[in-house]
């Protein structure tokens, strides 16, 4: 069976790699710090029990990030003859799913505090001989929620785009959820301190809206690239311009009078096939693998494309 | 940098929050109704915890409520009844307080403020229950209780010798 080429980042992206595998470490450890910090605070405050559920839930991108990270780039063989490209696909559907819960587990709970009229109580706790409002405990742990989530993610997006790497742009996302929850949470700390028993709830759903989005808009695309639509860029899901290069790289051949491709994501990688009418016969097979292999060296993304010369063309493309 | 401006106002709000004296609040006033005025007390026999008598509770917590009331200058209304009784009072904000030796797991905290464990006697961990969200009451109530602390420490233990 023919199997694809063994995949490796480019050299100039092998540091970027390494840089996001660290970040998302870095994140595990941060996400269990301020979920602790958050569970010792909690009490029995709703709100602080959502931010603490969150902050777990939102592990699942920067885990399937470093499990997938271990996988993707094994060896083709002969059970997985594609290779193992598409886990990174599988863990983006993780990633997404993810945050959309968390938007609509937001929701959720939200409406519920202001149908139930929950007030939540807060008392005070003693450390260290001084006894303090639980409150003020609670946004010290919040905030601790806010500023490194800000700045994980904004390390995150260029390494994403670079790498192509959609997982890692989602746990950027869900970075932007965490501080964004964290710092809803202190509103509705601070609310509640001033007798304003819905503040919490209120705060927690203006910023539902926005996660709901990101989870939804990632969401589809994860499906949509497991169903093999045509790529997408990491950043704003618009068709990948690597496509009509490819279209142009095959016009400009002289030797070819048609032709019509498709081309699919499988995680980092792109496959596809060009199937072109030949307007000469001879030297044919040459023709076609340094056309082929012309198309492969645009970028690193393209993996494997292959040519294939036919009499009339399957079919013109629609739209 | 909108971010930064909105973390700035955040950090404004919480300094503004803490410097002033009257924090948290209540969502209903109950502190601020109760001081000078009538502290509406449930209370379901328990003892040690609450003995029931012809007109006034006396144990531990009655003795316990009975203080706290002369410091917010509060008198107080008591009301016998049954626990079930009066959760549900509490939770309809009938009433301020329930006292009847309840702990820590008490399966009403959902629906009730407990306050943080005032004394622990083995493993029973007992607190008073209040409005559920009355933060600047169940907070006054709680310093109260801590100031309390090793008193009901001692009385706890000198009740086991006996």
């Amino acid at each position: 069976m023919k199997k694809l080429n063994d995949f490796e980042y480019p050299d100039e992206l092998k540091q970027d790699f390494k840089k996001a595998k660290r970040l998302e470490w870095l994140t595990i450890a941060y996400l269990i710090s301020t979920s602790l910090a958050i569970y010792f605070t909690m009490g029995n405050s709703q709100a602080m029990k959502t931010a603490w559920f969150e902050d777990l839930l939102s592990l699942t991108p920067s885990v399937s990030f470093l499990i997938a990270s271990h996988i993707f780039h094994k060896s083709p063989n002969k059970d997985f003859p594609y290779g193992y490209h598409r886990v990174t696909s599988i863990a983006y559907l993780c990633s997404a799913l993810a945050l959309f819960s968390i938007g609509g587990f937001l929701v959720i709970d939200s409406v519920m505090t202001l149908i139930m009229t929950e007030h939540a109580t807060i008392g005070t706790v003693v450390i260290f001989g001084h006894q303090v409002w639980l409150g003020y405990l609670m946004i010290a742990a919040l905030l601790w929620g806010t500023f490194p989530a800000i700045f994980l993610g904004k390390k995150k997006l260029p390494l994403a785009e670079k790498l192509h790497e959609k997982n890692l742009y989602t746990d950027a996302k869900m970075n932007k959820a965490d501080w964004m929850t964290a710092a809803a949470a202190i509103f509705g700390v601070l609310g509640i301190g001033m007798g304003w028993w819905w503040a919490d709830a209120v705060a927690a759903l203006v910023i539902s809206a926005d996660i709901v989005h990101d989870g939804f808009v990632n969401l589809k695309q994860a499906v949509f690239d497991l169903m093999d639509e045509v790529p997408k860029t990491v950043d704003n899901q618009k068709t990948d311009p690597l496509v009509d290069q490819i279209k142009d790289t095959l016009a400009a051949e002289s030797w070819i009078k048609d032709f019509n491709i498709r081309l699919r994501e499988e995680g980092h990688i792109y496959l596809g096939e060009g199937f072109v009418i030949a307007n000469q016969d001879d030297n044919l097979t040459q023709l076609v693998e340094d056309a082929a292999r012309k198309v492969q060296k645009l970028d690193w993304r393209i993996q494997e494309f292959l040519i294939m010369p036919v009499k009339k063309l399957p079919e013109k493309e629609k739209a | 940098m909108k971010k930064n401006r909105y973390l700035v106002l955040l950090f404004l709000l919480v300094w503004c929050c803490s410097s002033c004296g009257n924090f948290p609040k209540d969502p209903e006033n109950t502190l601020e109704n109760v001081t000078n005025g009538t502290l509406l007390v449930g209370y379901s026999e328990n003892p040690p915890w609450v003995v029931a008598s012809d007109s006034v509770p006396t144990g531990i917590e009655p003795e316990l409520i009975k203080a706290f009331a002369t410091t917010i200058n509060a008198k107080v209304a008591w009301q016998n009844d049954t626990e079930q009784n009066l959760f549900e009072d509490l939770e309809k904000k009938k009433i301020h307080l329930v006292i009847a030796g309840i702990t820590k797991s008490n399966p009403w905290k959902k629906k009730v403020g407990l306050t943080r464990v005032y004394v622990q006697q083995g493993k029973k961990k007992h607190v008073i229950a209040a409005i559920r969200g009355e933060n600047a009451f169940i907070v006054h109530l709680e310093r109260f209780l801590y100031e309390r602390e090793q008193q009901l420490k001692k009385r706890v233990q000198h009740e086991e010798v006996k």
